[in-house]
């Protein structure tokens, strides 16, 4: 059987392969199955795909081999499938058993497929992490394996006092530090709590597939068992994020960034003022100004428009309605002369 | 007994060529895809000022017009051409259809020099103006407002601060009690440090807004779905609906600082429209100053804002005519299902009709 598995599964891969290689050009072989064989494909069409298209096929890709890597989890332990397992109910505990593992850091780090299929419970943090590099210079995950000093230590190096000229800038690295460190340790409360509730969807999973078995209902494609792989996520997911201690990583999390993002952009105001260049500082109290003289401005501007309209209705005048801002109307709803009520109607402001 | 998993070698073996199949020929469908059009129905810019554009959608032939003009108040989060997505799927259609002669507000996308724009000037600067427009065009004292989402919250304070403009008010989606304990997005607000991340950032960037929203059923909506979407590479039509709604849903504008940080600490962290204690410009907020006729559309599967949100408006104004319509969908299959053609859009006109 596991020899027949193999045999599809070299043929599968070698038509790719052979398509691939000749769609690139290239001869050598690819090294590995379906995921491989993918690879090469998309590989071929890639470069020469319009952005929106390649994201979107991107997208799919990821998760097609997610699915089919949940299948080779759930059943690399079959005896179908070459596995050792004694009674097929034994395999699929020692397949929810190797997950778990996995999440708790047991598993062997060679379980490429397991570790990779686990990653599934990183789509948060990894949403997270394309979101914050989307907006810093620093890539997301320089932080995620900074070694993690003891916070005692770490503080009371820290806390020394910084002297004479450089007292300032000495002061301003040590809270850059002391924030990256804030940070850092959000960023890891968040993915530990990811990793539990990683585990708890094990257990729904395992409870899910009990309860299939006593409905006699069965799974039958690698797209099915990843549905209820994704079901059983969600689930746990729901439950979990709406605890308070959720909304306090959450929190922590968004809260860290941000002070770290505001320490670092407090140091380039200061580069950039050294440079005598505008700085963000400057910038936003030139916006506020502005920003309240136009709200003057208009404001006047709609009580002028306002009294227009009242001499018009005493001198027993139509006032057309001239608003600064309108535009030509369109022929399918022509405009209409304002009827001037004694009650005045408040006058728009033009543009600035 | 059976094993509740049972897949055989073969299967999977051709389950693998399947989907490799299929996004082959997805594949030269994508790149065959038109350019993702978005808002379908003829319309006509009438009105502008900044960045905002008020416009006016061409009415049908052979439809008798409502003589009280309904103007669509959209959020400041995410873009209005979901009324009007596609041909098939537009709630502006549906309204047009009703006899409504509909406006819109398009906010457009604040930038930096955009950052101190207070809920005061949105609402009674810009939202007011283009009522004023509207009522001058049509030689009316007040008119029709539909709310959506966050543009219902602000059509609710809009309606508290100048009633006397507003005939009858439609609102959609609209939270009204930001702390129902389902609300999972006001849960995770609760803990923010709104002003340290206003300060920090300026505008708050529509990334942040999609993390979030994103974040309420990640592996559905960042993952599964575009394993589904597998399944209808094949037709073109399907994959530029798809296409649509995808840039949609990424197509978040930054929220102006000032405006944002009001919102999510009056409105969110403090349930303002609740508690009270809402200042927007030189007015009090409170829902029991608003009086005309109130239609209040939620949706029961909204993940978003979840219904009891909504519902909490009954009994809170003070109108005499107050009407609830609950729709069995979700938050964005409000405006886009088949259903909602049927059942929502026609349901308001008739409303209206029935109150102008």
């Amino acid at each position: 059987m596991n020899d027949d598995w193999l045999s599809l599964q070299q043929k599968y891969w070698e038509q790719w392969a052979d398509l691939s290689r000749k769609a690139m050009g290239a001869q050598a072989p690819a090294t590995n199955p379906w995921e491989n064989a993918l690879d090469q494909w998309w590989k071929a069409f890639a470069p020469a795909t319009p952005d929106l298209p390649r994201n979107f096929m991107e997208k799919m890709m990821e998760q097609g081999k997610m699915f089919f890597r949940m299948a080779d989890t759930f059943t690399h332990n079959l005896p179908q499938f070459g596995g050792t397992a004694t009674d097929s109910w034994s395999s699929l505990n020692k397949s929810l058993d190797e997950m778990q593992k996995a999440f708790m850091g047991g598993e062997d780090q060679g379980n490429q497929a397991l570790h990779k299929m686990l990653a599934f419970w990183e789509l948060p943090y990894d949403n997270w992490q394309r979101m914050m590099s989307s907006l810093s210079p620093i890539p997301g995950d320089l932080l995620r394996n900074m070694p993690h000093a003891p916070a005692q230590t770490v503080d009371k190096v820290l806390s020394a006092p910084g002297l004479g000229y450089t007292r300032e800038e000495q002061s301003q690295y040590q809270d850059l530090i002391r924030r990256s460190l804030d940070y850092q340790r959000a960023l890891q409360e968040y993915m530990s709590f990811f990793s539990g509730m990683g585990m708890k969807s094990i257990q729904r999973m395992r409870q899910f597939l009990e309860g299939l078995q006593t409905s006699g209902k069965v799974i039958d494609s690698a797209r099915g068992l990843y549905d209820s792989w994704v079901s059983c996520c969600e689930e746990v997911y729901a439950e979990d994020v709406q605890s308070e201690e959720y909304a306090r990583i959450h929190g922590h999390l968004v809260n860290a960034q941000m002070a770290l993002k505001q320490r670092m952009s407090i140091m380039v105001d200061e580069s950039l003022g050294a440079m005598n260049m505008p700085t963000r500082i400057e910038l936003r109290t030139l916006q506020d100004r502005v920003q309240q003289a136009r709200r003057e401005n208009k404001h006047l501007r709609k009580e002028l428009h306002s009294l227009q309209l009242q001499v018009a209705a005493l001198s027993g005048q139509e006032a057309l309605a001239t608003r600064p801002g309108a535009l030509a109307q369109s022929a399918a709803a022509p405009a209409k002369r304002t009827i001037v009520r004694k009650k005045p109607v408040s006058a728009t402001p033009a543009d600035q | 007994m059976m094993l509740p998993i049972d897949i055989r070698p073969d299967k999977l073996s051709e389950e693998m060529l399947d989907y490799s199949r299929k996004l082959g020929k997805g594949m030269e469908n994508l790149l065959n895809a038109d350019k993702i059009d978005t808002g379908v129905s003829p319309r006509d810019a009438v009105y502008k000022e900044d960045k905002l554009v008020l416009y006016r959608y061409q009415a049908p032939e052979g439809v008798k017009r409502n003589p009280v003009p309904l103007l669509v108040v959209y959020a400041l989060v995410n873009r209005p051409y979901m009324t009007d997505i596609q041909e098939d799927r537009s709630t502006i259609k549906g309204l047009l259809a009703t006899g409504q002669d509909v406006y819109l507000i398009d906010w457009g996308y604040p930038d930096h020099a955009d950052r101190a724009l207070t809920i005061d000037d949105y609402l009674n600067n810009y939202l007011d103006n283009c009522v004023d427009y509207i009522r001058e065009t049509h030689g009316l004292d007040a008119i029709n407002i539909l709310g959506i989402c966050q543009g219902g919250a602000f059509s609710l304070c809009y309606t508290s601060m100048h009633q006397e403009k507003v005939k009858n008010l439609v609102v959609m989606v609209t939270p009204v009690d930001f702390k129902t304990p389902d609300n999972l997005l006001s849960a995770w607000v609760q803990n923010i440090d709104v002003d340290l991340a206003v300060d920090t950032m300026g505008n708050i960037p529509g990334e942040i807004l999609n993390w979030s929203f994103l974040s309420l059923k990640p592996f559905s909506l960042t993952g599964q779905k575009y394993v589904n979407m597998v399944d209808v590479l094949d037709d073109p039509e399907k994959i530029k609906n798809f296409l649509r709604m995808e840039k949609w849903i990424f197509d978040s504008p930054d929220q102006a600082g000032e405006t944002f940080r009001q919102f999510a600490k009056d409105f969110f962290q403090k349930n303002g429209l609740i508690n009270g204690g809402i200042r927007i410009g030189q007015h009090d907020i409170s829902l029991a100053d608003v009086a005309c006729p109130i239609l209040n559309i939620y949706a029961l599967q909204d993940h978003l804002v979840p219904p009891n949100s909504s519902r909490a408006l009954a009994g809170r104004t003070s109108s005499k005519d107050y009407t609830e319509l609950a729709f069995p969908g979700g938050h964005i299959g409000i405006y886009v299902s088949g259903k909602a053609q049927k059942e929502v859009t026609p349901a308001i006109g008739k409303w209206l009709n029935e109150r102008s």
